[in-house]
C-alpha cells in the first residue's frame, strides 16, 4: 500500500535532485530544468499532504497556483538566456562573468 | 459574493494600480507623439491615487477575501511607504538626459513599474502561505525583467540571468518549506498555522519546524538581500539600469521585511508565551542574531574595496539590511517601530544617493569612484546633496538615517545585557561604513581632478528632486511627533482570518 511517507520520499529525492543539478550543471537550460524538478518536489508534497494528510483541499489549490508560477518564471529566464546567447554565443553560466569583484 | 464585494471595497488601492497598468500598455501601442509624457503622468497620477486610497483606508483591521489577505496599520504603514517609493524612483529618475535609457520605451517601464507595486503590495499584505508564496514570486518575476531592462546590453542580461537562477533556487526552498509547513498544521493560513503551533507540538515535530523555517527563510533572505543570500545583489546592482538599482535597494527589500515580520509575528509566534516566542523552546531570535551580524559584517567590509558606485552601495544595502533586521532579532514592538523608523529613513538617504550617481553618469558616462574628483567643483548642489545623502546613511546625528539607527539599537539595548554585545557589533559596523562614505565625500571634494571637463549642466527638473529628497533627509526631524504617532499607531497586525 502507497502511502503519505513514499510520497515524501520521492519529493525529498526529487528536492535534492533538483538542487544537484542546480549546482552542477553548467548550461542555464539545464539548470532551470533543476529548478523545475525544485518546484515539482514541493508539489508533490503540497497535492499528497492534501490526500493523505489534513483532508482539505488548501493543499491541492496552492499546487494550482505554483504550477501557474513555474510557468511564468521559466517563460521569463528563458527569454533572457536567450538574449544572453544572441550577445555571447554560449549558454553556458560559467562564461557569464563581466560582473564581479 | 458578500464576502468579494465586501473586500473589494477595501481593495480600492490595488485595483486602481492594475486599471492605471492596463491604461498605460494600451496607450503604449497608439503611435502618437507625446505618448510617453502621457504614460509618465498617468503613472504618476495612479501612484499619487493609489497612495491616497491607502491613506484613507485609516486604521481597520480585517481580513479580505476569505483570509487570503489582512488588511491592518502595520500593512498600511508598508503600502504607504512602498507606494511612496515607487512613486519618488517614478519621478526623480527621468527618462530625458538619461545616458542609460536613452531610445528604449517608457511605457514598458512604467507598466512594470506599476505590477511590481502592485506585487509588492499584495506582499506586505499576504495571510496566507499561497498569497504569500504568489506574491513574492510575482514581485520577483518582474524585477527580473526590469533588471533585463537594456535589452543589447551584456551586463544587464548577465545580470538577470544571475538574479533568475538565484531567486529560483532561493523561492523554490522556501516553497519545499511551505509546503511541509501546510502538512504539518493541515491549513495555509497564518493564523491557523498560529493556532495549531500554539497548541502544542511534539518534540520531533519541532525539530522539523525548525529546519522548515529555516527553509522559509531562504525566500525572505532572497527578497531582502541578507547573508548567507546575498551573492545576486551586487552583481544585480551592477549590472542593472541604475532607475531600475535604486527601486530594487528600496521597495522589495521593504516589502520583503513586511512579510518576515507578518510571517514570524502572525504565523510562527505563540500567544500568551510572550507575542514573539516562536513555537515554544526554538531559539529563533539567536539565529536571526547571526544572520543580522554576518549581514552587517559581510556587506561592510566588502564595500570598502569597491571602486564601482553601484557596485559600493550595492554592498551597503546589504549591510543595511543587517542594521534593519536588528529590529526582528529584538522581537519587541520597539523592535518592529524601529524597522519602520529605519526603512522610512532608507527610503529617502539611499534613492537620493542613487540619484546622484545617476545623474553624474548622465553627465559624464560614468559610476567609477576615480572619476569623481573635482565634482564639488562642477556641481555644489550635487556634492552637497551626496554629502546630506551619505551623512544620513552614516547615522550622523541631525538626519533620519540616525533615527533609524536610534531606534534600531535602542529596541536591541532595552533587551538587557546577553544583548549587548550584539549592539557593540552594530556599532563597530556602523564605524566601518562610515570609513567608505567619507572615502566618497573626500574623493569628491578634497582631491583635485577634472578640472579639463566641460562645466556640468544640472537640468531644473533634477535640481527639484535633488532639493525634495534631500528635504526628506530632514523635514522628517521637525514633524517627529507625527513620524512617532504614526509608527506606533501602525503597531499592530490582523490576528483572525
Amino acid at each position: 500500500m502507497i502511502g503519505l511517507p513514499h510520497y515524501l520520499t520521492a519529493s525529498a529525492a526529487l528536492f535534492t535532485l533538483g538542487l544537484l543539478g542546480v549546482l552542477t550543471r553548467r548550461n542555464a537550460v539545464n539548470v532551470l530544468m533543476g529548478i523545475e524538478l525544485i518546484l515539482n518536489s514541493a508539489n508533490l508534497n503540497l497535492v499528497a499532504f492534501s490526500r493523505y494528510g489534513t483532508g482539505n483541499l488548501q493543499g491541492q489549490l496552492f499546487a494550482v497556483f505554483v504550477v501557474v508560477i513555474a510557468a511564468a518564471e521559466v517563460a521569463v529566464a528563458l527569454a533572457i538566456v536567450l538574449t544572453l546567447y544572441r550577445l555571447r554565443r554560449t549558454p553556458n553560466l560559467d562564461e557569464a562573468d563581466f560582473l564581479r569583484g | 459574493m458578500q464576502e468579494v464585494l465586501r473586500s473589494l471595497n477595501r481593495f480600492w488601492p490595488e485595483v486602481v494600480l492594475t486599471v492605471g497598468l492596463l491604461v498605460v500598455v494600451l496607450v503604449d501601442t497608439i503611435r502618437v507623439r507625446g505618448r510617453d509624457v502621457a504614460n509618465w503622468l498617468l503613472t504618476m497620477a495612479t501612484l499619487a491615487a493609489a497612495f491616497v486610497l491607502t491613506v484613507r483606508l485609516g486604521t481597520q483591521s480585517t481580513g479580505l477575501f476569505e483570509g487570503m489577505l489582512a488588511l491592518d496599520p502595520m500593512g498600511i504603514f508598508f503600502k504607504l511607504l512602498l507606494i511612496g517609493s515607487s512613486l519618488l524612483v517614478v519621478g526623480a529618475f527621468r527618462f530625458e538626459g538619461s545616458r542609460e535609457l536613452r531610445g528604449l520605451g517608457q511605457g514598458e517601464f512604467y507598466a512594470l513599474m506599476l505590477a511590481v507595486t502592485f506585487s509588492n503590495l499584495l506582499l506586505a499584505a499576504a495571510n496566507d502561505l499561497a498569497m504569500l508564496y504568489l506574491a513574492l514570486e510575482m514581485v520577483s518575476i518582474t524585477s527580473y525583467v526590469m533588471v533585463a531592462y537594456l535589452k543589447g546590453d551584456r551586463l544587464s542580461n548577465e545580470a538577470s540571468l544571475k538574479y533568475i537562477l538565484f531567486g529560483a533556487v532561493s523561492t523554490g526552498a522556501m516553497l519545499y518549506g511551505l509546503s511541509l509547513l501546510y502538512g504539518m498544521t493541515g491549513s495555509t493560513s497564518l493564523p491557523v498555522i498560529r493556532q495549531v503551533l500554539a497548541a502544542g507540538l511534539t518534540d520531533a515535530n519541532r525539530l522539523t519546524v525548525y529546519v522548515v523555517a529555516l527553509f522559509v527563510f531562504a525566500g525572505f533572505g532572497f527578497k531582502t538581500a541578507s547573508v548567507p543570500f546575498h551573492f545576486w545583489c551586487p552583481d544585480v546592482y551592477q549590472g542593472a539600469p541604475t532607475p531600475v538599482t535604486a527601486f530594487l535597494s528600496v521597495a522589495p527589500k521593504a516589502a520583503g521585511f513586511a512579510i518576515m515580520l507578518r510571517f514570524f509575528f502572525g504565523g510562527m509566534a505563540v500567544e500568551g508565551t510572550g507575542a514573539w516566542d516562536l513555537a515554544g523552546t526554538i531559539d529563533w531570535p539567536h539565529v536571526l542574531m547571526l544572520v543580522s551580524v554576518l549581514t552587517m559584517t559581510v556587506g561592510n567590509v566588502a564595500a570598502l574595496t569597491q571602486t564601482n558606485m553601484k557596485r559600493l552601495l550595492a554592498y551597503s544595502s546589504i549591510a543595511h539590511a543587517g542594521y534593519i533586521m536588528m529590529g526582528v532579532v529584538a522581537l519587541s514592538e520597539n523592535g518592529a517601530r524601529g524597522m519602520m523608523v529605519y526603512l522610512l529613513a532608507y527610503v529617502f538617504m539611499n534613492l537620493g544617493a542613487f540619484l546622484v550617481v545617476t545623474l553624474v553618469h548622465n553627465q559624464d558616462g560614468t559610476f567609477d569612484l576615480r572619476d569623481y574628483p573635482g565634482l564639488s567643483r562642477r556641481a555644489p548642489l550635487l556634492t552637497v546633496a551626496m554629502a546630506i545623502f551619505l551623512l544620513s546613511l552614516m547615522g550622523i546625528p541631525p538626519l533620519v538615517g540616525f533615527m533609524g539607527k536610534l531606534y534600531v539599537f535602542a529596541a536591541i539595548i532595552e533587551k538587557g545585557s546577553s544583548y549587548w554585545w550584539f549592539a557593540v557589533v552594530g556599532a563597530v559596523n556602523a564605524a566601518i561604513a562610515a570609513f567608505y562614505y567619507a572615502r566618497i565625500l573626500k574623493t569628491m571634494i578634497i582631491d583635485a581632478g577634472n578640472e579639463e571637463k566641460p562645466a556640468f549642466r544640472l537640468p531644473l527638473a533634477d535640481s527639484a528632486w535633488i532639493v525634495l529628497l534631500i528635504l526628506g533627509n530632514v523635514v522628517p526631524l521637525f514633524l517627529w511627533r507625527y513620524v512617532e504617532t504614526l509608527t506606533r499607531a501602525s503597531l499592530s497586525l490582523y490576528a483572525g482570518r
